[in-house]
């Protein structure tokens, strides 16, 4: 029966209280282990069309008479656009239409960073639009910009109200510390290179808006489109069937959304608006940077009495204040804590969410401290980090649903074990270490979601939802939990996602809630179907009888079995987390400050696994694109004109394949009691949240240089190197 | 915009001569270049590795390979871009590259763009010059070009033969060229004499597919050893005195430590 709650809804550390239709989770659940199907490694259902080509990306898709919108973005990074002639450009060859401030949602005349969207011009080729948009006669006034977030703080130009995290007293924590350590760190803006830019194409049929979209959130394109437009909802149809890359930078419409169906409306076409590669560099989002000024009190045997952190998140025009004191908050018992986050409004490019937004950041710097702390201590940082391990949520004292982060350190024991020899394998001038960091996050989803299934008289299944598969895997996911509950090989289940028109409301994919929300509502799904057949072969063959499912089904001819499952409600009064810790070997070469990363070890706990290889490769992507941010990813912006530099793929630098290390995933595969039916959390994110800290802190285990600031380029390890030569002279001199 | 496949050197009529065009699509994409007309010179100008003779149509990908190549030579090229774009690249082309100053490629009105300021000397600038850079900071990005200097090579081009090392020239404020290649002029041929011994070491931002922050290729003939860099000036640079009378900027002071411990490093591989 559904059910009205209210409940805490949480995303990506944002957390609102909503009302909530949900029907109860009645499945038992499967016992923990490798099932027929579940639990097993699965390659991907549309690997090959993907591999081939045949996957078709909205970038792929291709209209009847398809016009080409481009964006005129602004060239000031703190300017109005006094007055805007299209005159020119609407009388150049093959343009159709113009548009300005005021007739699309988030074009604006007034512009706080360069490249935001002011205007947009539609022409037969992309070409004819890209030439028409130099003849669009724009008249700036220039106004004042601001680009340095600690002066932004300091002149109270803030996003919104600081946020101030207390809990127990942190001045009485600081004076019963046995030792105290102090550091600022500095992470910097990194962008997020999806493979697919930013884009839509849409078109009108009748009333209807269509919106082909490269998303991560098929119904909040719907909603967000239907409310600025002012049409129903069910007039607008979302579609989104391959995806290629989002890392949360695509969870809402944009721009080019509102340019393409306002150009289609004035044209009676289907309007095309992609971002290029540059434009992706400039206005599709970035990881904010941050300066973090932290401290940690702890008694001589390592307990933490105090944690505090002063962060400056450094948002840029817009965007949103992302939990960078997250995992100070949540991964340590410690009584005593004082965290304030700044949002300094900037006027460069808007933060966007990426791939865990603020726990990237807040884990190097919280980590790094540790391992400062440790060094002080002259505590094994392993140790350091299991005396301080928190049974209990640490922000309220709620039970945690399930929790193995001791399991993972346990784990991580023979890769820490391995330091000795690591270090012993120095030379003159290339010093090897190992270094560790833990890992603390959401992930585990929520309601609403929901799937339905068809079952035919072949005992084949289609799962139809309107979620999105944004690369991860999930359609896999969805058919290997559908085939283990009806009992049919995963071959035989087709997934349809993607169309908001035909399948019903599943969530966004962020926060890694996608496989913990939706894989519950397929298997309900499919329990509701496998039900139905058990009752038709009741009726067919009698009580309790063995039966065939082909001959039984066959019955059914051209019709189907129909189920439909939700996702249930979470535990109530319970914290809902993911744990893991990473073990990251490297090389420093250090005349030249060239670090190699060798190996990481990442032992991760996101209850039950339900595509061991799936799994994998996101722990694989999420080390290799935290690779990129902790060595040679970085947003480098002039600080004259606010330009963004790196806007090619050779400017900003992406981990290559050369780049990658050794990557041993151990995963505790232990399903979570208390959560939904399967017990299965998200992966997408914990894995990059670590890296730069396992890194850092190996870097010190082997050069003794204290990194406190990404990436860790040339020149930064050389500095740091040269501070550690300086410091060690100066004890020396000391002595 | 049109692709033209002339059946000889003679009929180029003005148009952009393009080879692999791993340099001139982006450029042209960019606006850098501007051209109607495109003539597909690959097939007319001379290909393959004849002892020390290279054709100026070889690609990376054929050089990294032969052995008839120095080591330098062809470490140089192994170090280079990506495979997919030494299997197209070609050797002239390469020589040939523009810098990768940010500034320069964003169309910024730089001294090299004819402008009166290099943006990167007073902006960000951590990839530039360590010598030579008081007018223009921009880095020479061939590989390539410095283990040609290094070595001593000479280019045959339509109109003469000169060393390598005279192609190119340090911008000035009354002639901001880069190269002494003349409008028309093609490269055909590059002779690269052999070494007794020879490297090339290279720093970059990540393993592979990067400019070099610095290269340094070393060539041995007898007891004479030439140093060339590339990545340190607006031209690949012969060092002919301590890394000391360099010029770095306050963002590319790391770049001599680097090239400090590189150079000795290639000393000490082609020791005799």
């Amino acid at each position: 029966m559904a059910r009205l709650i209210r409940t805490e809804k949480e995303v990506e550390g944002r957390v609102e209280e909503v009302w909530l239709v949900v029907d109860e989770d009645a499945l038992e659940q499967w016992p923990a282990g490798p099932r027929n199907i579940v639990g097993k490694p699965a390659t991907r259902n549309d690997g090959l069309a993907r591999a081939r080509g045949q996957a078709r990306y909205t970038a792929d898709l291709q209209f009847p008479g398809m016009l080409h919108a481009v964006v005129l973005r602004s060239p000031h990074a703190h300017a109005r656009a006094r007055k805007l002639d299209f005159q020119r450009a609407l009388a150049a060859p093959g343009v159709r239409a113009a548009i300005g401030p005021g007739d699309a949602p988030e074009l604006s005349d007034l512009c706080e960073y360069q490249g935001s969207p002011v205007a947009a011009v539609c022409a037969d080729s992309l070409r004819e639009a890209r030439a028409a948009l130099k003849l669009v006669d724009a008249d700036w006034e220039l106004l004042e910009p601001l680009f340095d977030s600690e002066e932004a703080v300091a002149r109270g130009q803030l996003l919104e109200e600081p946020r101030r995290r207390e809990r127990g007293d942190y001045e009485r924590g600081l004076a019963e510390a046995d030792v105290v350590v102090e550091a600022v760190y500095r992470t910097q803006s990194v962008l997020h290179n999806s493979m697919e830019t930013h884009q839509a194409t849409c078109r009108w049929e009748g009333d209807t808006l269509e919106v082909y979209i490269s998303t991560q959130y098929v119904w909040g394109v719907r909603s967000e489109v239907a409310d600025a437009l002012g049409m129903p909802a069910d007039k607008v149809r979302v579609v989104c069937d391959y995806m290629g890359g989002g890392f949360g930078s695509k969870n809402s419409p944009g721009e080019y959304t509102f340019v393409a169906a306002e150009l289609a409306r004035r044209t009676g076409r289907a309007v095309r608006c992609a971002l290029t590669r540059r434009e992706e560099h400039v206005a599709a989002g970035n990881r904010n940077s941050t300066i973090q000024r932290l401290t940690v009190g702890a008694r001589s045997d390592g307990t933490l009495t105090a944690l505090g952190g002063e962060y400056v998140n450094a948002v840029g025009a817009d965007g949103w204040i992302s939990m960078t004191e997250g995992p100070m908050l949540m991964l340590y018992e410690c009584p005593n804590l004082r965290a304030t986050t700044y949002g300094a409004k900037i006027n460069l490019p808007p933060t966007k969410a990426f791939r865990a937004p603020g726990f990237v950041e807040g884990t190097f710097g919280l980590e790094c401290l540790l391992d400062e702390l440790a060094a002080k201590l002259e505590l094994d940082p392993l140790e350091l980090r299991r005396r301080n391990h928190s049974d209990t949520d640490p922000m309220g004292g709620k039970a945690y649903s399930s929790k193995n982060l001791e399991e993972c350190y346990r784990r991580a024991e023979p890769h820490w074990e391995r330091r000795q020899e690591v270090r012993s394998s120095s030379t003159e001038t290339v010093k090897r270490g190992v270094g560790m960091a833990s890992q603390v996050w959401f992930g585990g989803g929520g309601p609403p979601s929901y799937a339905w299934i068809r079952v035919g008289s072949d005992a084949r299944a289609t799962v139809v939802t309107a979620m999105q598969d944004v690369g991860t895997g999930t359609k896999t996911t969805m058919a290997m939990v559908a085939a283990e509950e009806l009992g049919i090989p995963v071959e035989d289940v087709t997934v349809a996602v993607g169309d908001s028109l035909r399948g019903p409301y599943a969530t966004l994919s962020a926060g890694s809630s996608t496989t913990p929300s939706i894989a519950p509502a397929v298997r309900a799904a499919a329990a509701d179907a496998r039900q139905q057949i058990e009752e038709m072969a009741e009726q067919r063959y009698g009580k309790g009888k063995e039966f065939d499912l082909r001959e039984l089904l066959s019955v059914l001819g051209n019709s189907q079995i129909l189920g439909k499952g939700s996702r249930g409600p979470n535990p109530a009064g319970m914290t809902v987390l993911t744990f893991g810790v990473q073990v990251a070997e490297v090389a420093v070469d250090i005349e030249t400050g060239e670090v190699t990363v060798d190996r990481i070890a990442a032992i991760h706990d996101v209850g039950r696994v339900i595509n061991p290889l799936g799994a994998s490769s996101q722990i694989e992507g999420g080390i290799i694109q935290g690779i990129g941010h902790t060595l040679s990813e970085e947003r480098v912006v002039d600080l004259e004109s606010g330009t963004i530099l790196t806007t090619t793929l050779d400017a900003y630098k992406l981990p290559t394949i050369a780049d990658v290390p050794e990557i041993i995933t151990d995963l505790v595969d232990e399903p979570d009691a208390q959560l939904t039916s399967l017990g299965s959390k998200g992966i997408g994110e914990p894995p990059i949240i670590p890296v730069a800290a396992a890194i850092a802190n190996a870097i010190r285990d082997a050069t003794g240089a204290d990194i406190r600031s990404l990436p860790i380029s040339r020149e930064e390890m050389l500095r740091a190197l040269a501070e550690a030569r300086e410091k060690t002279r100066g004890a020396a001199a000391a002595v | 915009m049109e692709l033209l496949r002339p059946s000889s050197l003679e009929e180029l009529d003005g148009a952009l001569p393009i080879a692999g065009g791993t340099e001139i699509v982006p450029l042209l994409r960019e606006g850098l270049l501007d051209a109607e007309k495109l003539v597909d010179i690959t097939g007319l100008v001379p290909h393959g590795i004849n002892g020390t003779c290279i054709g100026a149509g070889a690609t990376l990908a054929e050089l990294e390979v032969d052995p008839q190549i120095p080591d330098v030579l062809r470490e140089a090229c192994r170090l280079a871009a990506s495979p997919q774009l030494r299997n197209m690249g070609s050797i002239a082309g390469n020589l040939l590259q523009e810098t990768r100053c940010w500034y320069w490629r964003l169309d910024y009105p730089c001294r090299l763009h004819g402008g009166d300021r290099c943006h990167a000397r007073d902006g960000e600038h951590r990839e530039h010059a360590i010598f030579a850079n008081d007018f223009c900071a921009s880095a020479h990005p061939s590989d390539v070009a410095a283990a040609l200097v290094a070595l001593g090579a000479t280019l045959r081009t339509t109109s003469r033969e000169l060393p390598v090392r005279e192609l190119y020239r340090v911008p000035t404020a009354d002639d901001r060229r880069t190269t002494t290649l003349e409008p028309g002029e093609i490269v055909l041929e590059l002779d690269v004499p052999a070494a007794d011994a020879s490297a090339y070491l290279k720093a970059m931002d990540r393993k592979r597919w990067a400019f070099p922050l610095v290269g340094v290729a070393a060539v041995r003939r007898g007891a004479q050893t030439t140093i060339a860099l590339a990545g340190v000036a607006p031209v690949p640079w012969i060092l002919d005195g301590p890394l000391d009378e360099s010029t770095p900027l306050h963002g590319t002071a790391f770049k001599v430590e680097i090239a400090r411990a590189l150079v000795e490093r290639a000393r000490a591989a082609v020791a005799g």
